[in-house]
């Protein structure tokens, strides 16, 4: 048992360089501010109090949220009857169909934003939040469908037969057995979905124009623009603690799903 | 009674192969028939077609009156139990029993109602709200019951429905759907391969087999008027002996005239003859129409099933020569070499092509060191000739340690039984006490001692040898001559009894003519 232990400690080693580490670093400089040496802190809830009294960072909070949750809901909704069609394949179209799902996915993020910009610069009429959303949507769209694919491909089919014997319709069948069997899916999708929209700041960066700031821009200037490391790490730490409270209420509605 | 659903000459193939080859059936208000069959004889698919979620190829399906064929599932008053029960997994027992209600918009009140009367019906008061995956097999198998039969429809099918349950909760199940089925009084279609399920419940059993329907009945019928061979068998337990009608209420088999109850038949008409192991009784040897020798009682609980040798089958006779083995021991090599006498079959030289290793085989030849290592034989001499007579043959290794033992060339002397159509061959050998103390299955080590064989006349196939008799022990056996009989199955009648008797005992047979059942041999299918 012991070696066995032993084995375990290059990933603790990993664990607390890469990620204690820097944590507890976001969380001390967030409660502390400039001027800091290796001996002396000012310990100070200053930072936060700056972000939630200034209404332009509570805008572009809101607005990192309102992308996100649109994102995900336009996800979803192109999601699910793509995954419903892909499941209802054949057992070598559905793999072919996933690959060519996933297959953009290879593809550096950077790359097809940029290439999402040289197209959406002849659609000068677009405004810059549409143009985000199709960026959104184009790149987190593969792990909705993904998502709900497996959790309807695993649907055991007899249930299907069950209810069209018990006298519900395709539709009724689909509403009453399909669509509630395949909210765990559903749920993990908006996870995989949601979190990353929220905090993306390359593409409304690349996407928006300038001018457009949402909260993953935000925290990127503060760091490496204006060089404050205390109040970039307080606005992360905020997304953070938005995030986890995010996955708290999905767990939550998964739970209740699956009563 | 109304008729309720007609099967009219459905046809179904799945990829080429055809499953249902125009099957006709009438199902009747109120029955309990079930379809009986092994897997893969269509009973399922039949179902299947009834419930609307498979399409034939041809034939119509007529419910009360009106053709069905182009009616989806969910407008068919049918409901079916299913074989994997395939309750709705996020749904509690309550939720799953109200399915169909709600699809059909019924008040909440009425729903309650209903739902409360199912459970009480199958007995699962107070499960309201469980999940349904925490639920027993049986308790699952309840509640699949409870949400089709909620629907009121008219007719209940069920796939194969007691499959997953252990056997005391089979057989609790089988009396709870048969009191079901009597309680709302609709037509219950039930698939099995299970025969005892069958004769249980059912009012009508449909017999398949590869897509046809055999037989149609009750299970009285079933079971004591099978229509040929193969309902027999599938049905309870049987003795089926090839015969020959001779006349009306005149059979023959086993080479005696029997009176039967059974007429109809084309004079000298071959038949098969069914007589149930229940209906033969014990007697002492000199009374009843048979004698026979016990082969085997095996104790079932409530009687004993023998098997009762009433002929014995075609028999060869050899003897075997123990002898004691000497080695010879090359001193010089440090080789130690052994070899026994044998006897072989003139036309095996030939028509086997039988090698030198053929003949290390059967000579047991082997050498081993000081050490007790094999060694091989490299080199193997002799001057067998195809007739017969008696040769040597010498067997030796690299290092010239050599041994000669007598080879027997015999022309074949094999019995034939015309009547049986069964030809057997065994022959005579040698072989050390060793080998017999040795022998882990001594029957079988005698068999291929011997080169026994048994083969049938007509198309040479092989044929077993089920009886090896012989009188020595092979424990204790020493150097002399013993005499091996082979034989092949007899004719073996199975008996049930409730009176115990030993292995060896000569016992008598008795049954009556109404206890003989003669049945059209099947025709084979093309």
């Amino acid at each position: 048992m012991k070696s066995f232990f032993r084995m375990s400690y290059p990933y603790i080693l990993w664990i607390g360089f890469f990620i204690v580490a820097p944590m507890f670093m976001i969380l001390l400089y967030a409660v502390t501010k400039g001027g800091n040496n290796t001996l002396t802190f000012h310990f100070t809830l200053e930072n936060f109090g700056r972000f939630f009294s200034d209404p332009d960072f509570m805008r572009v909070l809101w607005t990192s949220l309102r992308i996100a949750f649109i994102t995900t809901v336009v996800c979803i909704l192109i999601g699910y009857p793509a995954a419903l069609f892909i499941a209802n394949l054949s057992e070598r179209k559905q793999t072919m169909m996933i690959l060519l799902m996933t297959l953009p996915m290879w593809i550096n993020m950077l790359l097809k934003t940029y290439a999402w910009r040289g197209i959406l610069m002849n659609f000068d009429d677009l405004s810059s939040e549409i143009k985000v959303f199709i960026g959104m949507v184009y790149d987190f769209l593969p792990y909705m469908i993904i998502q709900i694919h497996t959790a309807i491909a695993k649907l055991d089919r007899e249930l299907l037969t069950a209810s069209y014997d018990l006298g519900a319709n395709k539709w009724q069948s689909f509403l009453k057995v399909t669509l509630p069997l395949s909210v765990p899916g559903i749920i993990s999708g908006v996870t995989l979905v949601f979190l990353p929209a929220v905090s993306s700041f390359v593409i409304p960066k690349l996407l928006g124009g300038g001018n457009y700031v949402l909260i993953g821009t935000l925290i990127e200037n503060y760091f490496l623009v204006a060089g404050d490391w205390n109040f970039g790490s307080a606005i992360s730490l905020i997304m953070a603690l938005i995030i986890i409270a995010a996955m708290y209420v999905t767990r939550k509605i998964d739970r209740g799903a699956e009563e | 009674m109304r008729k309720l659903i007609e099967f009219r000459n459905i046809v179904k193939t799945f990829d080429g192969q055809v499953v249902l080859k125009g099957v006709n059936l009438n199902i009747y208000e109120n029955e309990f028939v079930t379809l009986l069959g092994p897997s893969g004889c269509g009973k399922t698919t039949l179902l299947r077609i009834l419930g609307g979620f498979l399409e034939q190829d041809e034939g119509t399906v007529i419910f009360d009156g009106q053709c069905i064929d182009k009616v989806p599932p969910y407008r068919r008053e049918i409901n079916t139990v299913f074989q994997r029960y395939a309750l709705f997994p996020h749904l509690n027992v309550y939720e799953n029993i109200a399915f169909g209600l709600r699809i059909k918009k019924t008040g909440e009140d009425i729903i309650r109602q209903k739902v409360s009367r199912m459970l009480s019906l199958v007995n699962l008061e107070g499960y309201e709200k469980r999940k349904v995956t925490k639920l027993s097999g049986g308790q699952q198998q309840r509640v699949a019951i409870a949400r089709a039969l909620v629907n009121e429809p008219n007719v209940l099918l069920l796939d194969e429905p007691l499959g997953a349950l252990d056997l005391k909760l089979r057989k609790e199940m089988q009396r709870e759907l048969k009191r079901i089925q009597q309680e709302v009084g609709i037509t219950f279609i039930y698939v099995t391969h299970d025969q005892e399920e069958a004769l249980t419940m059912s009012d009508k059993i449909v017999v398949m087999n590869a897509g046809e329907i055999k037989q149609i009945g009750t299970p009285l019928e079933i079971y004591n008027e099978p229509v040929n061979a193969y309902v027999a068998r599938f049905i309870g337990e049987s003795n089926i002996v090839d015969g020959i009608m001779k006349e009306d209420y005149k059979v023959r088999f086993d080479d005696k005239n029997y009176e039967c109850v059974d007429f109809g038949f084309r004079p000298d008409e071959p038949v098969d003859v069914l007589i149930r192991p229940e209906d033969i009784a014990i007697v002492s040897p000199g009374k009843g129409v048979m004698r026979g020798e016990v082969k085997s009682a095996i104790f079932k609980g409530v009687h004993y099933e023998l098997m009762v040798e009433t002929k014995t089958g075609v028999t060869k006779t050899v003897e075997m020569h123990v002898v004691t083995q000497h080695d010879k021991e090359n001193q010089q090599a440090g080789e130690k070499i052994s070899a026994n006498d044998f006897f072989v079959d003139a036309e095996d030289l030939t028509e086997k092509e039988m090698t030198d290793a053929d003949f290390v085989r059967i000579a047991n030849a082997q050498a081993w060191d000081a050490d007790n290592r094999d060694i091989s034989l490299t080199k193997v001499t002799h001057n067998i000739e195809n007739k017969p007579g008696v040769y040597e043959i010498t067997f030796s290794t690299e290092k010239g340690t050599a041994v000669t033992v007598k080879v027997n060339v015999v022309s074949p002397e094999y019995v034939e039984d015309a009547r049986h159509n069964i030809g057997i061959s065994a022959l005579d050998f040698f072989i050390t006490a060793e080998e017999i103390q040795e022998s882990m299955a001594i029957s079988t080590d005698l068999k291929t001692w011997a080169s026994a064989e048994a083969w049938n006349l007509q198309d040479d196939t092989s044929v077993e040898i089920t009886d090896v008799k012989f009188d020595f022990d092979p424990a204790t056996v020493t150097e002399g001559t013993y005499k091996i009989t082979f034989a092949t199955q007899g004719r073996e009648y199975k008996v049930e009894t409730t009176a115990c008797h030993e292995v060896g005992d000569r016992v008598g047979l008795s049954f009556g003519p109404e206890d003989i059942h003669v049945m059209h041999k099947e025709v084979a299918d093309a």
